[in-house]
């Protein structure tokens, strides 16, 4: 198995480096095969998995390796933080130098293995691979059209596939060291992945991207310095903290891991950096928002999950998340940029996703896993339509999509059912905040404290909100989409570029697909995963056309009807015409005048700075009670 | 509420029933206003003539829509009556107001634009307040199933008394009616989403409205628990207080609609979380 | 199966001033009222041109509102009728041989029931609205015919009875009264 493992980490940097020098119809079918190999790969994997996870150690020179590329990685920081003046970047950098070469001379070296495969990193690894696959093939075409050298287009994908590569080995890698090293490595890429168009604004956002990153790196180095210097921790690997976390009963590594996610995950006060990211061109916010990097923040809290829960941490945890959950919800009723609308979004959905990995009862991280994997497939589809939508159609504000269902139907179905998928009930995300109302409710029941029955009880106030929220500005953004102003003659698809075409088709027949098929997922892929993270079987059971997770009833019947009845009777709404029947003028008091039509707005710039601020005491609160415990 | 032949009788005559008590909120306001009002079939006149006008519509898509309006939340109310997953049927029911606000932006009227606008506000007032009543049914019930309310041998009321408050509280959003009817009013924005419809495609959001009635009053009548009788005197009383308000009050704008419900309304139902959570009562 | 008897039991006022004097609008909210309550009728004013079947006329039709009427007008599906209510109305009244408008509104669309007065009573509007309730019942779905009016001239002002004027000739295909 290690080989193949292997070959996950290896087979994208060399694609990447071959990508560099290739002309441009070979790189087309190296990319196209390169991400058909991976997929495959991916897949297979998770197809002849054992019950055991796989471990494997690699050379000792490995080891040295990794820590000058560390430094080297940090030299580069340090030296953008000095040449475009940015104190905060260099100054953090410098710390974790500082911290870093102290920590390498205390390392101890005992016998273990640096990489860990179990069932949850080889389900990151499928969506790794086969989203940002997508986003690689997507690409071609994309940055085609970008107005730069043929280098840099070449670069880009370049960079696509290392990025890649350094997921694989992130969802992989046990030894925190490591773990460190790669985590720098996706900051890095997301770095030069924001400021690619090298205007002045690109430049700014991506050295904001940079300097709250390099946050979580000095969290995660913060998690090493207190394993090693913790008695009875010693060795600084997941797989050894989480065995040892009960016995030694100190949460504060756990802390610093959960920081190092949310960091990553956007969440206030750091949510700044992601909403920045939309100046990049579009497949790099794809692979920021959707497959890969903000996924490390619910995968952090899942691999630590085990040894959070029921803890104090994981109660701030979930209160942050909730409440990050509500006002990234408040904070994309504000805007009006397609795009940033899907960052806001994103935010929201990553806390709730973070949330449920925090509680950690064995239907919280099924819903975690399904949200993971729903969120990235159609999160992915519509950030590549925003895409189309910006270079076929030259439409970025919602408002301006209001003719987009006539010129573009193909591309509106897919914001339709993309927006639906992150909505509606029979979709995945839907099921997925369900659960979360449902295993919330359990956990007010099941925790005997009078003062955490009431923390639950306003988390789910919050997530309650927060979800009506959403739905009205799915609404808004769908309104302003649907709106035409009379009879279409025949509906005709629009002609997109075979690779645009291709992309997003598959991505369309995988949403569906993948929720008609929900009731063999959740048994046959999610609760799998769910069990190792756990350590103990999750209860599926079939019965009487009602799916039981644990304690929790899923009425198949209604939600199938309700999948035939609304989605696809919207989707319908598009295409039908009626025949026989007069078509008349709007009404409008009998005047003639052009209608400019406005949705409403919502300003929250008054409230911005209170949720920073809010998120910043949550932070604080998290480390407190790590180190009070 | 459990036998089938019964529940399958209700989810069929549904309509019929909701036209019936719209006929009968129609006479009761007459009344109250020292008028004679409309005969009591009514509105079935009305739908009546409704199939009988030319066929007029804006547009496919949005005529679509309002049949679809109709269907899916027929399909709520059937899950409501077979005592199905209550979040569940929240959802459902609001995905049916998601399609007729999508209809009322899918044409360019500017009223039709308005009223899908306050009627969006206006799910983002109620929808909260209802989940949380799920949520402290399940806390009560331990299962969200509804049938375990209408099976519940103490009234759910006794239990939840604060919920049912919430409940009367957003209750006029959630139909229509004064003082919250910003959504449909009718001299600012011409019935909001229904505007546009015509004929027989209005006779399906026509109708729609008639459901509307049913699920609402089958929530009230779900705190009555087993109790059918408690059950009826609750909607006849729910009945006559809505009609008093719609009759008495004058309309409020969104903003203090959306105040109301989420300062007023939602403390309620927390509180009547907390207490079902604490066993309180 | 005959829906025809239904039209006259759930009849849906549209309400429209063009350019009257707002005496005739009060009669005709007046008729809404509790006192005179043409609710039992089963009407309701539903202000919208989509979903109703008799339309109120009140003015002369002033030069502004008279494409209104007409775009008005035509959003209302079949089968529908039209009541003219008011003096100003049927003949121009008090505004006739004004420079902003001509003789009433029987000019611009067809009218089937005129309501003399000058504010017509609550009365006298339910009268014609029952009366208008009757032409109702036998009116089919297709899209009224246009027909050329003879108008009479403004000039000579004489006490004309303008219903026998009003009655249709043939003008042989011409262009209606909309062109
Ligand atoms: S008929 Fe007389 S009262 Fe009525 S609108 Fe005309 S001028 Fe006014």
């Amino acid at each position: 198995m290690a080989p193949i493992i292997v070959s996950l980490f290896i087979l994208p940097v060399v694609v990447s480096l071959l990508l560099l020098f290739l002309p441009k119809a070979a790189a087309k079918v190296l990319t196209i095969l390169a991400t058909l190999t991976l997929s495959g790969i991916s897949l297979y994997l998770y197809y002849s998995r054992g019950d055991q996870p796989i471990q494997f150690a690699v050379p000792a020179i490995v080891d040295k390796i990794v820590l000058i590329a560390d430094f080297a990685l940090l030299a580069y920081v340090i030296a953008q933080g000095f040449l475009q003046r940015n104190i905060l970047v260099w100054g953090l950098a410098a710390l974790q130098a500082g911290i870093l070469a102290y920590l390498a001379m205390n390392m101890p070296h005992g016998e273990y293995m640096q990489f860990y495969v179990d069932n949850l990193s080889l389900f990151m690894f499928i969506l790794i691979n086969v989203v940002s696959g997508v986003i690689a093939i997507y690409s071609l075409k994309y940055i085609d059209e970008e107005q730069c050298s043929p280098f840099r287009k070449k670069y880009f994908l370049s960079t696509i596939f290392w990025f890649i590569a350094a997921m694989n080995l992130l969802s992989a890698a046990d030894n925190l060291e490591y773990f460190y090293l790669f985590f720098e490595l996706t900051t890095i890429a997301s770095y030069l992945f924001i400021r690619f168009r090298l205007d002045k604004e690109s430049k700014q956002n991506a050295l904001t991207a940079l300097w709250m990153n390099q946050i979580g790196g000095l969290a995660i180095l913060g998690a090493i310095a207190y394993t090693i210097f913790t008695p009875g921790y010693g060795v600084p690997t997941f797989s050894h903290l989480l065995t040892q976390a009960p016995t030694v009963g100190v949460i504060l590594p756990f802390a610093f891991l959960a920081i190092a996610g949310l960091v990553k995950g956007a969440q206030y006060p750091f949510s700044k950096w992601l909403i920045g990211a939309m100046v990049a061109p579009t497949p790099v916010s794809a692979l920021l928002h959707s497959s890969t990097m903000v996924k490390i923040a619910p995968f952090i809290i899942l691999k630590i999950s085990p040894a959070i829960q029921g803890t104090p941490v994981a109660t701030v945890i979930i209160c942050l998340t909730a409440f990050v959950f509500i006002a990234a919800a408040i904070g994309a009723l504000a805007q009006d940029t397609f795009k940033k609308i899907l960052a806001h979004s994103t935010i929201a959905l990553l806390a709730l996703m973070i949330l449920m990995s925090a509680v950690g009862t064995p239907v919280a991280v099924t819903a975690a896993l399904m949200l993971i994997f729903f969120h990235g497939v159609s999160k992915c589809m519509l950030f590549l339509n925003a895409g189309i939508m910006e270079h076929v159609f030259h439409m970025k504000q919602t408002s301006s999509m209001t003719k987009l269902a006539e010129v573009g139907p193909y591309t509106s179905l897919i914001v339709a059912v993309g927006f639906m998928s992150l909505l509606l009930p029979p979709f995945g995300a839907f099921i997925g905040k369900w659960f979360s109302i449902e295993t919330l409710g359990t956990i007010g029941g099941a925790v005997i404290t009078p003062g955490y029955k009431l923390i639950s009880a306003l988390i789910l106030v919050m997530i309650v909100c927060g979800g009506a929220v959403l739905s009205l500005l799915y609404f808004k953004v769908l309104g302003s989409m649907i709106s035409r102003t009379g009879e279409r003659d025949k509906v005709k698809f629009e002609k997109l570029h075979p690779i645009y075409r291709g992309t997003m088709n598959f991505l369309l027949v995988t949403v569906l697909l993948c929720t008609i098929a929900l009731p063999w997922l959740i048994p046959g892929y999610f609760a799998p995963v769910a069990a190792t993270i756990i350590k103990s079987g999750v209860p599926v059971a079939f019965e009487g056309f009602a799916l039981t997770i644990d304690n929790v009833k899923l009425p198949l019947i209604p939600m199938i009807a309700a999948f035939v009845l609304l989605p696809l009777g919207i989707i319908a709404a598009m295409f039908v015409r009626f025949k026989n029947v007069d078509r008349a003028k709007e009404y409008a008091c009998g005047e003639k005048v052009e209608y400019n039509f406005a949705s409403f707005y919502f300003t929250t710039e008054k409230a911005t700075p209170y949720f920073v601020y809010a998120g910043i005491l949550f932070f604080v609160g998290i480390l407190l009670v790590g180190y009070l415990m | 509420m459990n036998n089938i032949v019964v529940q399958i009788l209700l989810i069929a005559l549904a309509p019929i029933l909701g036209g019936l008590i719209y006929g009968l909120e129609r006479k009761v306001k007459a009344r109250m206003q020292r008028r004679i009002g409309p005969p009591l079939l009514q509105p079935f006149y009305d739908f009546l003539k409704f199939a009988d006008k030319r066929k007029m519509i804006v547009h496919s898509t949005h005529a679509f829509l309002g049949l679809l309006h109709f269907v899916s939340l027929w399909f709520a109310v059937a899950v409501l009556i077979m005592g199905g997953d209550f979040i569940l049927i929240i959802f459902l029911h609001l995905l049916s107001t998601a399609v007729i606000i999508l209809a009322g932006f899918s044409t360019r009227s500017i009223f039709s634009h308005l009223g899908a606008n306050r009627s969006a506000i206006s799910v983002l007032a109620y929808e909260p307040v209802l989940i949380i009543i799920a949520i402290s049914a399940y806390m009560l019930t331990g299962s969200f199933d509804v049938s375990a309310l209408y099976a519940s041998e103490i009234p759910v009321l006794f239990k939840m008394p604060l919920a049912f408050i919430a409940l009367l509280l957003i209750l006029p959003v959630k139909l229509k009616k004064s003082p919250f009817d910003v959504s449909e009013a009718h001299q600012e924005v011409v019935g909001g989403v229904e505007l546009e419809y015509s004929g027989i495609f209005y006779e399906a959001v026509y109708t729609a409205k008639w459901l509307d009635y049913i699920f609402v009053y089958l929530l009230v009548f779900m705190f009555g628990g087993a109790n059918i009788w408690l059950g009826l005197v609750l909607v006849a009383l729910t009945f006559i207080y809505i009609n008093a308000l719609d009759n008495s009050t004058a309309r409020v704008n969104y903003k203090q609609m959306l105040r109301f419900c989420l300062w007023v309304a939602l403390p309620i139902a927390f509180v009547n979380l907390l207490l079902t959570m604490f066993g309180v009562l | 199966m005959k829906l025809n008897k239904y039209r006259k039991k759930s009849p849906w006022i549209l309400h429209y001033n063009a350019g009257g004097c707002n005496g005739c609008d009060i009669e005709i909210l007046a008729c809404l009222g509790p006192k005179y309550d043409i609710e039992r009728f089963g009407m309701i004013n539903s202000g919208n041109p989509k979903q109703a079947d008799v339309m109120l006329i009140t003015g002369p039709v002033t030069k502004r509102s008279r494409e209104r009427l007409v775009d008005i007008y035509s959003q209302m599906p079949e089968p529908k009728v039209v009541v003219a209510c008011g003096s100003c109305t049927c003949t121009g009244g008090v505004f006739r041989g004004m420079y902003n408008c001509e003789g009433g509104v029987d000019q611009y669309i067809p009218v089937d029931v005129y309501v003399p007065g000058c504010g017509c009573r609550p009365e006298q509007i339910i009268a014609g609205v029952v009366e208008a309730l009757k032409k109702l019942e036998n009116k089919t779905k297709e899209i009224e015919k246009s027909v050329r009016l003879e108008v009479a001239p403004v000039e000579s002002d004489n006490q004309i009875n303008r219903r026998e004027i009003a009655a249709p000739i043939n003008n042989g295909g011409k262009p209606s009264v909309f062109g």
